[in-house]
């Protein structure tokens, strides 16, 4: 799956991002498979308006956004969730679980969607990164930084092209981070997929291809 | 998309809303408004098929009656003050219950039938013609046209009745089957000294209806100018579709007239109006309920949606469809839909049945199916019933 900016303006942002030069806004961009794209984005630069939007959460904006050519607004609902079931998975800065199931739960709602993992391996995933003992708990006791790594295995039991994430580790400490950049990286790899991380200050979490100044 | 993911999952995230006892109130509503629906319709279908067999297959029973002028002392001696004007006929179309009026006009020349044989028998006779959309069951050669020898004949079932019952018995005569009667031709002859000719008759069907015998109205009108003693047209009787003949204004008016027609008919009729009377008002009643109950059900529906929504964004995000949510959420209120619908069902056809074992002993026979009707409205009613929740809930969709 390619995806391809064009000339793209998120409208609430206009006069902010006419008034500074930005390397994503009102410029031509093309990401193909398997590209591993870091985004650099100060703060209110618009760096979680870019990943909603890349996830076609958001489609308040000015030029053109196209998943394998089509244009994300004229994709209807069906067909997007499906896209977003098989094609695109994303990590959300604010993790996004469900507060009244557990954190197993939470993973499972995801896993059984797709079938692409099994529940042992998910296991295995949650004692690496540290949360095994917490799967019985529910996603509104635990702790940020126990939230996001649920966060993200979640977004990692499903086929992707591309693995989308806006600040992934900014809860975990330099250990956690490790871990769950190796499970990335060797999830997104057995997958051939591209990744676009935004964040907020230099970093080399991953091999990027391309770093982007928002 | 999976089928494995548990459903409970979906139950814990979807279907968390408090106040179950307003979804069994919808659901209590529904289901006695469905009774109660069937029930009435019920009560006015056998009602219906009950009078049809009170008149004998007549299928429009007492909508039609058939008027005559009551021969009296003053008017016995003058055959033509019992025959209808063209004025009485207008008079008559005039009536509010008044719909349509047909003349049945009767032979003016004589009419001798006979056989050969062992039956063998020979009798004068009269004949009547009355248009044929006033003829309950028409069989199919009911025709006759200049220079046809064969006379098709319908006989009222009251005169078969007569001969098998009173005459065929009385005179150790064989009694006849309808059937039997059909395959009987005899001669009709018809006119008399110069102007005769004989025609082969024939019985081809038989009215409930209308006691006569009748015969194609071109045949009259035909003989009655060929062989007739005089060119009258006028009619001896009057058959009348009626919308309800036991309306008081209608029978006064046909007193005050002194037309005479079957009172048993009129009675029937009286109980019929009566009768739909009380089961229009409870399907009334009924249609209100179910109304009630399809509402409260729709509104818990929104409801329980509007309580998850933030679980079906989420749901929405991380890959679900729109059509495995919706579909999540019909499977888990269409089989309550349909428990309602066929709780009443098994109400009806129990009710039925019953009503047909208490009938028996009084000889009225009821059928221990459901009418075709009922079935009908408990198919339209669930289909609406369905596509009223898919709307809401697509509608709820729609609204995240």
């Amino acid at each position: 799956m390619q995806l391809i900016l064009q000339q793209l303006m998120p409208v609430p942002m206009r006069d902010s991002v006419l008034s500074v030069k930005s390397g994503i806004w009102r410029q031509t961009l093309s990401f193909s498979k398997g590209d591993q794209v870091f985004v650099e984005a100060p703060s209110g630069t618009g760096k979680t308006t870019l990943i909603h939007m890349l996830y076609a959460l958001r489609t308040d904006y000015e030029g053109e956004l196209l998943w394998d050519k089509r244009e994300v607004k004229s994709i209807d609902a069906e067909r997007l969730s499906e896209l977003r079931a098989k094609h695109i998975s994303v990590i959300f800065q604010d993790m996004r679980l469900f507060p009244e199931l557990t954190a197993w739960e939470n993973l499972e709602i995801k896993r059984t969607l797709c079938n692409t993992v099994n529940a042992e391996q998910v296991g295995k995933w949650l004692h690496k990164l540290g949360i095994g003992h917490k799967k019985d708990a529910l996603a509104s006791t635990l702790s940020y930084g126990e939230q996001q790594r649920i966060s993200i295995i979640r977004a990692l039991l499903q086929p992707f092209d591309w693995l989308l994430m806006d600040e992934p580790f900014s809860h975990l400490d330099k250990e956690n981070i490790k871990k769950s950049i190796a499970l990335i990286s060797e999830v997104v790899q057995e997958n051939k997929a591209g990744l676009i991380l935004a964040d907020l200050d230099e970093n080399h979490y991953f091999n990027y291809t391309k770093t982007i100044m928002l | 998309m999976s089928a494995d993911t548990p459903k409970y999952l979906l139950r814990k995230l979807l279907l968390r809303s408090s106040g179950a006892s307003r979804l069994w109130a919808a659901w209590l509503s529904l289901c006695v408004g469905t009774i109660l629906l069937l029930l009435s319709l019920m009560i006015w279908w056998n009602f219906r098929e009950l009078l049809q067999g009170k008149s004998n297959e007549d299928s429009l029973g007492s909508s039609f009656i058939t008027i005559s002028k009551t021969v009296t002392d003053d008017n016995m001696g003058n055959p033509k003050a019992t025959l209808f004007t063209t004025t009485d006929i207008a008079e008559l179309q005039t009536q509010k219950q008044v719909q349509e009026v047909g003349a049945l006009v009767s032979n003016h020349f004589p009419v001798i039938a006979s056989t050969k044989g062992s039956l063998g028998f020979s009798t004068e006779m009269f004949l009547e013609a009355v248009p044929d959309h006033f003829i309950d069951k028409r069989p199919g050669e009911w025709n006759w046209k200049e220079g046809d020898t064969q006379v098709p004949i319908i006989l009222s079932t009251e005169f078969l009745n007569l001969y098998n019952y009173g005459f065929a018995l009385s005179q150790g005569l064989p009694q006849l089957s309808q059937t039997s009667i059909k395959t009987i031709t005899f001669n009709l002859t018809v006119g008399e000294g110069d102007v005769k000719d004989t025609y082969t008759g024939h019985v081809t069907g038989f009215s409930d209806r209308i006691t006569s015998v009748l015969v194609p109205e071109s045949f009259i009108q035909y003989a009655n100018i060929k062989y007739g003693h005089h060119a009258t047209s006028e009619a001896s009787q009057l058959i009348l579709k009626v919308k309800d003949p036991s309306d008081k204004e209608f029978v006064d008016y046909l007193q005050s007239h002194k037309y005479s027609t079957n009172a048993e008919q009129l009675r029937w009729s009286k109980m019929r109006a009566i009768v739909d009377v009380i089961s229009g008002t409870t399907g009334l009643l009924a249609l209100l309920l179910m109304g009630i109950g399809t509402i409260v059900f729709i509104l818990f529906i929104e409801l329980t949606m509007a309580n998850a929504q933030q679980s079906i964004v989420l749901l929405l995000q991380i890959g679900y469809s729109p059509r495995y949510i919706s579909t999540f959420m019909l499977g888990k209120f269409v089989p309550l839909l349909l428990s309602a619908i066929l709780i009443a069902v098994g109400v009806a056809i129990s009710a039925q049945i019953a009503l047909s074992i208490w009938a028996q002993p009084m000889m009225l026979r009821i059928s221990m199916l459901l009418g075709w009707p009922i079935w009908l409205v408990v198919i339209f009613s669930a289909g609406l019933l369905m596509l009223q929740v898919k709307k809401a809930v697509v509608n709820a969709l729609k609204k995240v």
